[in-house]
């Protein structure tokens, strides 16, 4: 009578459990040590888009395709060797969709504490990576729109830099300025840094470069907008700007290009 | 990314953009603590400063900033962390013009300069964290 009373209880908690795997919004699946699907929860079959019967004793790897299936990038391995859960990025392949998914697999031990297998859920993380391509496309762009080198007069260019400067950053800028130099035939270049948002070392590191290219395509170059706030930072930073010419504003800096190329601004008469 | 609380920001730092976000964060909290206008950028370059080593050597971390009281003073306080490869000689990696990387090897005494106290604990394998403090004068 205990035992059957006992049975009952169990298979209660079975119908419970499995009550609540399917009802869990999200893949769940576990396998066994030779990779064989034993148990897929009602969102996984619906992912796959097939019964228990047609999933269960398969290789998860021949019903997911995903890019880690059977390579040394499986998570599912991972945990089952290591003993300890795993997350990653991972594209899966079902039918001929492909999703981009993040996964994590745990080691499946039975009651004595040995591994068994494995159990793994799955997110679908379609949107969140629709929307860190659309973040990277806009920061491109803005990158793009932010550094224009502008033909200010005939033979100075003048580059407004505004914002933060990251490597990437500096090295559309060294391009911007370069291509403009050759097609202008400029001979005095102005970078104007007064809307940069800090000049730190990585910052002035990528303007002296800067200013060495320009200097080899046989261009002066001015740095112009130095605030107080920017030299007192340059200063303590110990940032040696050598020979580089400087100015506060770009008034003065252009008024130095005018003077260096012998032109005179006069009022008309 | 930012974690805002009664003066105190966290920006976790993944991307080198992120050092963007700790830069315009570490001003925003300056001018908040009351600093001039010159003192908001000095905080703001040697935040930037620190948050562009943590995404160059350890790839990834968090900068920390609050904004600080004692008896007669107010300030900031930044704490930049990583879990990175640790920092193998201080001492070194203190000197002007020294650099494992392709940079001028000013940072981190520069951050030390801008700044009133600046401590760095390392581990090798484990990870670097620097805390450093400015007094409004």
């Amino acid at each position: 009578m205990a035992i059957k009373k006992k049975s009952m209880a169990s298979s209660m908690n079975d119908e419970l459990a499995t009550r609540v795997l399917d009802q869990i919004p999200t893949p769940v699946f576990a396998v066994d040590m030779d990779m064989k699907l034993i148990f897929i929860n009602q969102q996984g079959r619906t992912l796959l888009g097939k019964e228990s019967k047609d999933a269960l004793g398969h290789p998860c790897y021949s019903l997911f395709h995903s890019q880690h299936c059977e390579t040394a990038e499986c998570r599912m391995k991972t945990a089952m060797a290591s003993g300890e859960p795993c997350t990653a990025r991972n594209e899966a392949k079902i039918g001929d969709r492909v999703v981009p998914i993040e996964y994590t697999a745990a080691p499946l031990t039975d009651k004595n504490g040995k591994v068994v297998g494995g159990l793994e859920y799955i997110l679908d993380i379609t949107e969140r990576v629709r929307d860190e391509k659309r973040l990277r496309e806009q920061s491109r762009t803005i990158q793009e729109i932010s550094t224009p080198a502008i033909s200010l007069w005939e033979g100075i260019v003048v580059l407004p830099v505004l914002g933060v400067v990251d490597s990437l950053r500096a090295k559309q800028m060294m391009n911007a300025m370069l291509t403009k130099i050759k097609e202008t035939a400029a001979k005095t270049i102005i970078l104007d840094i007064q809307g940069v948002a800090a000049v730190d070392t990585a910052v002035a590191n990528h303007l002296i470069k800067i200013t060495k290219a320009t200097k080899l395509m046989g261009c002066r170059c001015i740095i112009s907008g130095i605030s107080p706030a920017v030299a007192e930072t340059l200063v303590q930073l110990g940032i040696d700007l050598g020979d580089v010419a400087t100015n506060s504003s770009l008034r003065d800096a252009l008024g130095d290009a005018f003077t260096f190329m012998n032109l005179e601004v006069k009022k008309a008469k | 990314m930012m974690n805002d609380m009664a003066g105190e920001c966290r920006v976790d730092l993944v991307d080198l953009s992120d050092t963007g976000a700790a830069l315009s964060t570490a001003r925003l909290m300056a001018k908040e603590a009351g600093f001039e206008e010159t003192d908001q950028y000095l905080i703001a370059t040697a935040v930037s400063e620190l948050a562009t080593n943590i995404i160059r050597y350890a790839g990834r971390g968090a900068v920390n900033i609050r904004i600080i009281q004692d008896d007669e003073r107010t300030g900031l306080e930044v704490i930049a962390q990583d879990s990175g490869p640790g920092i193998e000689d201080i001492e070194q990696a203190m000197q002007d013009n020294y650099s494992t990387g392709n940079s001028l090897g000013l940072g981190l005494p520069g951050v030390k300069r801008i700044m009133d106290e600046f401590t760095i604990e390392s581990r090798v394998g484990q990870g670097t964290t620097c805390t450093a403090r400015k007094w409004r004068r």
